[in-house]
């Protein structure tokens, strides 16, 4: 009785204070690395998307409400706007291996792009999703951290949008090698690039361990096309709502 | 390494001073990163403090998108009764974007490289 009385009073005091949301957003992120490593880094096994569950899964079971959660998790959030400011470097990097090839890029970037959303916000209108969901289909296909950004300013869900990007990550890291090698697509530039706006963060980390131009091509690709759908959707979005 | 850390925070307090005064419509971290750029650009290089910050960064990315991806309990059962359209939405725009920009890139670049596989 006395013990379990003690127990209480530690976790009272644990849940209270950020220590316990950082702990397990933590923990859950390096169980997530470990399986994903032994896995033999197949996407499936996606260390964000385990760790997401993960961390639910826990805070459902110990009834901890998400504002209780997220106000100890804020400090990790908070570093979201610096690793997007950071997007800077493989960006910089990117585009000293440009060699002329600025055209059909920014082409491809502009095609991509506006296909991502037009696909995704009609697909989810015509299977009947209410618009909240097609709202957070817009920014979805832009690396997360930006994504959110621009979620915030179109006025939807930041969370839903994250979630729809983290996904469309892990599928596009799955797909990109299929459609690609359909396609027949031979120029590691070429598919790179095409792999960093489809598939963003978690694609691009991908197309870095399958060659280093591919990826060099892929983070140039996911960060232009952040910048610019930072304006862009903005724009489209108040032009179709 | 504060050294660069130093320079990150610099250019995203820049980027959210310029989104609240002049340029709302833009996140301030997207405007801290271009300014970075131009800064890059016109100094025609980065500093190692520098590089060792922004690798760490991107090295964990995902990371730190787990505190707000949490937030998926909150929208469960939305999520559950839209799960299809939901789905398809996701899978087909992938599909459709990789295919788009990979088919406009290859038929634009001046001579199809040889160089994969």
């Amino acid at each position: 009785m006395n013990e379990k009385h003690s127990i209480v009073e530690i976790w009272v005091y644990l849940s209270g204070s950020p220590l316990f949301a950082l702990f397990i957003t933590l923990a859950a992120y390096q169980v997530g690395l470990s399986i994903y490593k032994a896995a033999k880094q197949n996407p499936l096994a996606n260390p964000v998307a385990i760790a997401i569950i993960l961390v639910a899964s826990i805070i459902q079971f110990v009834e901890m409400p998400y504002s209780t959660y997220f106000e100890g998790a804020q400090f990790i959030h908070f570093l979201l706007g610096s690793a997007t400011v950071s997007l800077a470097i493989p960006i910089y990097r990117g585009l000293s291996s440009l060699k002329g090839r600025s055209f059909p890029l920014l082409a491809s970037l502009i095609a991509g792009g506006l296909v991502s959303i037009i696909g995704a916000v009609n697909i989810a209108k015509l299977l009947g999703a209410d618009s909240s969901i097609t709202g957070a289909m817009y920014p979805k296909s832009v690396t997360a951290p930006i994504a959110m950004g621009i979620a915030e300013r179109i006025g939807v869900s930041p969370t839903l949008t994250a979630i729809f990007a983290v996904t469309t990550g892990i599928l596009g890291a799955i797909l990109a090698p299929f459609i690609l090698n359909a396609l027949g697509m031979k120029a590691w530039w070429q598919r790179g690039f095409a792999i960093g706006i489809g598939a963003h963060g978690i694609g691009t980390s991908r197309a870095f361990s399958i060659h280093p131009e591919a990826g060099t091509y892929a983070s140039l690709a996911m960060g232009m096309n952040g910048v610019i759908s930072a304006v862009a959707i903005p724009i489209l979005y108040h032009l179709f709502n | 390494m504060i050294s660069g850390l130093v320079q990150i925070l610099l250019f995203q307090s820049l980027g959210e001073l310029v989104s609240k005064f002049a340029l709302p419509t833009l996140p301030g971290p997207v405007i801290g990163l271009v300014l970075l750029i131009i800064w890059l650009v016109l100094r025609k290089g980065i500093n190692p403090e520098l590089a060792l910050v922004a690798d760490g960064f991107s090295q964990y990315l995902g990371l730190l998108f787990v505190p707000a991806a949490v937030g998926v309990v909150l929208f469960l059962p939305q999520l559950k009764a839209n799960a299809l359209a939901i789905i398809s939405a996701l899978v087909g725009s992938v599909i459709l974007t990789i295919a788009t920009s990979a088919i406009v890139v290859r038929f634009l670049s001046p001579k199809p490289t040889e160089t994969g596989q």
